[in-house]
């Protein structure tokens, strides 16, 4: 019986950043053997990233590089030098999938684009990822995630209004488009099995983005309308929002909270004690039509209240409550410990290192966090000397060049 | 129609929003996705806004976005008859996805335990809010509830006021993806040996997913963030990211790092434009920010920085958004609009790669312009394989075709309430 999902299936990655690593972390968990292919001529910007172990910068002490790598080998190679180019392509029979996430140019100048590589292996899967597809007059646009997120229309949904806009925290596009790239990935994997063909992937983060953004695109191109920020105001919930708490060793602490039907309202309402209650919040209706009295409403009630309570004691009568939650009481959350999804691993540097598991549990062939990220290079007599069967010297004379680098 | 990519596969689709978007993947891949629904409608399809401002089942925005090429059969799980038909179309089915309350399925005799004596290949795929063992493991949650526990919300808004949710609520959305992720994990082994499995999606965790290198700061870093409007709080400093122009707002930021080579270059911008005080435009104009610090600016240098970005707000005050993205492109500026849903519509970029694609729905009359594919392959092309379905629509084709009942015996089971 099969550990691993994607056992014997083998992945060449030189994707960087963070899509591209997301993406083929689905395989390199599940089992795929992967071989990161970095270096230091052009290091992986999220190495030089925090947080670092110890708050220390330093290439192999980036747990924000760490989290995208798990379960992956690492090997340097400076692709702009012929002679590592000759050593990727001996690499290449070996592998199932290439992925990188360079702008388009890149693999072009180096030979090592779609079009060449199918040449020496007709069946390759191959992934490129970048901002805004392989081809279109915006393809070498360079920008980060957070860029995307405003281009692909995340910021002008986010706010209390049209004049005070809130985007959402970091390179939001970032974590949409890799679980679109991972189902191109798989899916391609199980067609070439049926059919032996592989193919070219060309996903632009952007159009993947927008699929999170669709009802509103419909509805622009059916009706002209434009989806701006609404603060937390919801059609179908009153109340609907964060309501703040009492505070939590000196910290602020709100709740969220989402009442659908005048029986959950009740219910609330009872948990609150029975307050005397204006009639015109009685119905969803006259809630909906009077939402900033009834925000401030709730707001007086749970004012005084502690999150954690309430959201026990609201959920037990059916009404949808959480606290919302800082970055660190997500680690002492005890349905995400239920879940199993945070992990401490011991990578070759940085030593026992916090790692985010997986969202998703399979019953048979569950996936893990096989081993933490490697350092830069960590790999690289492992996998030329095993996989391409090269002496100590001839690796240390690589080195020496500065081809492995 | 219909990509070649998945073609042959079926997936029965009874989630709701918490995972919808799932079998719009699925579909878009050429699975053929039968949605399961009661007969009153799946409740995605009561979600605001409408057509036409005119509520109605086949009129949702939302529906007709994330159920655009799956069929649809009616089905009341609250009948012998309605659990014995899905005992049978799971029979048949590769792949089921499912978002009711935990256990909700297994009290029906429906959970993934009885339905793999039935269909031992099956791949059963469950959407949980918190995951199905924790002491929330039955807790409700609306969109919201899970974007709060999961973190992203504190980080969105402004200091003392609400943390916020976006306008499209996004948590099902990353919940309904990964799910179309994780079941094709399962595919995979499944069509090598023939065996299925559970796969259980924590909504919560997919929200955390989302919070890039934020989750461990407080373990290494030893603090947490917090929200803060339209600055960047992170790394240290607290700059702008988000400038007024002349029709609406840019996406940008003034810092060092891998960001000085852009903020070098808006600044010989506006300088060309005579828009850069004599200050910015002099030797080590913004000293603070260097090739190495991405914005460890020293207390001193943060007014001067803040200078700068009142004058760039200025100079981008008298300009459009589509100006501004003009020169970015062709600056190498590290910015972007902030673009409405019109932007998007207008882009040259997704014209030239035909990215939108036109939808008939010959029930409303209608054609919709929607996402195209999440992704080129060039072997097998993806994309909407059709139109949103009735509630319904499929019942004949998948009841007498699939299952081979004659109409009669459907006509019967309408008649009980069962489809």
């Amino acid at each position: 019986m099969r550990r691993y999902a994607f056992e014997g299936i083998h992945v060449l990655d030189f994707t960087w950043y963070g899509v591209g690593p997301v993406t083929t972390k689905y395989l390199a968990d599940n089992g795929a053997d992967l071989i990161r292919i970095e270096s230091s001529a052009r290091l992986d910007g999220l190495r030089l990233a925090p947080p670092w172990k110890d708050a220390k910068p330093g290439v192999n002490n980036s747990q924000f590089f760490a989290s995208y790598n798990t379960s992956k080998k690492g090997i340097t190679l400076d692709m702009s030098r012929p002679k590592a180019r000759e050593i990727f392509l001996k690499l290449l029979p070996w592998a199932d999938i290439v992925a990188e996430s360079f702008t388009p140019k890149t693999l072009r100048q180096w030979e090592l684009d779609y079009e060449h590589l199918r040449e020496f292996k007709p069946d390759l899967i191959m992934l490129s990822t970048c901002m805004q597809g392989q081809t279109g007059p915006h393809r070498d646009y360079p920008g980060f995630g957070n860029l995307m997120a405003a281009l692909a229309g995340f910021y002008h949904i986010a706010g209390y209004s049209d004049s005070e806009l809130c985007p959402p925290y970091g390179a939001y596009t970032d974590f949409i488009a890799p679980r679109f790239s991972a189902c191109a990935l798989i899916a391609a994997l199980d067609y070439r099995r049926r059919t032996g063909k592989g193919q070219y992937i060309d996903m632009a983060q952007y159009e993947a983005a927008l699929h999170n953004l669709a009802p509103a695109l419909v509805d622009y191109f059916a009706s002209g309308k434009i989806l701006g920020p609404s603060g937390n105001r919801a059609a179908r919930y009153a109340p609907h929002g964060a309501y703040r708490c009492a505070d939590e060793d000196g910290h602020e602490r709100w709740l969220a909270v989402a009442v659908a039907t005048n029986h959950e309202w009740q219910e609330m309402l009872k948990v609150l004690g029975n307050p005397p209650v204006d009639s015109c919040f009685s119905t969803m209706l006259g809630r909906l039509d009077h939402r900033e009295a009834l925000d401030s409403f709730v707001g007086q009630l749970l004012g005084e209240r502690r999150a954690e309570e309430l959201t026990t004691a609201l959920q037990a009568v059916g009404v949808s409550a959480y606290p919302v939650q800082n970055c660190m009481d997500l680690h002492r959350d005890e349905n995400l410990q239920a879940f199993g999804y945070w992990h401490w691993l011991d990578h070759s540097v940085m030593g026992p290192s916090p790692y985010e598991g997986l969202q998703h549990r399979l019953s048979r062939t569950p996936g893990e966090l096989r081993s933490p990220a490697p350092s830069l290079g960590q790999h690289n007599d492992e996998v030329l000397n095993g996989l391409l069967g090269m002496s100590a010297a001839e690796i240390e004379q690589l080195k020496q060049e500065k081809v492995v680098f | 129609m219909g990509s070649e990519l998945l073609k042959g596969f079926r997936m029965l689709d009874l989630a709701d929003e918490k995972g919808a978007l799932c079998g719009k993947i699925f579909a878009d891949m050429g699975v053929e996705v039968i949605k399961v629904e009661p007969p009153a409608g799946c409740s995605t399809r009561a979600i605001p806004p409408f057509l036409d401002d005119i509520p109605g089942p086949d009129r949702s925005f939302y529906a007709i976005a994330y159920h655009a090429g799956k069929q649809s059969v009616t089905l009341s799980l609250d009948s012998i008859e309605g659990l014995q038909l899905f005992c049978e179309l799971a029979a048949t089915a590769d792949f089921v996805v499912e978002s009711f309350p935990l256990g909700y399925m297994d009290r029906l005799g429906l959970g993934y335990g009885k339905l793999r004596e039935l269909n031992p290949r099956l791949i059963y795929t469950s959407i949980t809010p918190f995951g199905d063992t924790g002491p929330g493991k039955n807790y409700k949650a609306a969109d919201i509830i899970t974007w709060a526990a999961g973190g992203m919300m504190y980080l969105m808004g402004e200091e003392g006021k609400p943390p916020l949710e976006m306008s499209l609520p996004q948590a099902g959305l990353h919940a309904g993806a990964e799910a179309a992720v994780a079941s094709l994990i399962a595919h995979y082994p499944r069509e090598i040996d023939g065996v299925g499995q559970h796969v259980v999606i924590d909504m919560q965790a997919c929200v955390v997913s989302t919070l890039m290198n934020e989750q461990a700061m407080p373990l290494l870093h030893g603090d947490y963030l917090r929200r803060s409007g339209i600055f960047t709080g992170a790394i240290g400093g607290r700059r702008k990211t988000v400038f007024r122009c002349k029709d609406g707002y840019i996406s940008g930021l003034l810092a060092g790092g891998a960001y000085l080579p852009s903020t070098n270059a808006t600044i010989d911008w506006m300088k060309e434009e005579g828009a850069a005080p004599a200050w910015l435009t002099q030797q080590g104009g913004l000293k603070s920010l260097t090739p190495s610090a991405f914005m460890n600016a020293a207390e001193a240098d943060l007014r001067e920085l803040e200078m700068a970005e009142e004058a760039l707000e200025r100079f981008l005050m008298t300009k459009t958004k589509k100006e501004i993205w003009q020169n970015v492109l062709q600056r190498r500026i590290l910015a972007a609009p902030v673009a409405t849903v019109a932007d998007i519509a207008d882009d040259p970029q997704l014209a030239a790669r035909h990215y939108f694609v036109e939808i008939t729905a010959p029930h409303l009359k209608r054609k919709f312009t929607m996402p195209g594919a999440f992704a080129k392959l060039s072997e097998t092309p993806v994309g909407p394989a059709g139109a949103p379905p009735q509630i319904g629509q499929h019942n004949r084709e998948v009841y007498c075709g699939l299952l081979g009942l004659t109409p009669e015996r459907l006509v019967r089971l309408s008649a009980v309430g069962a489809i």
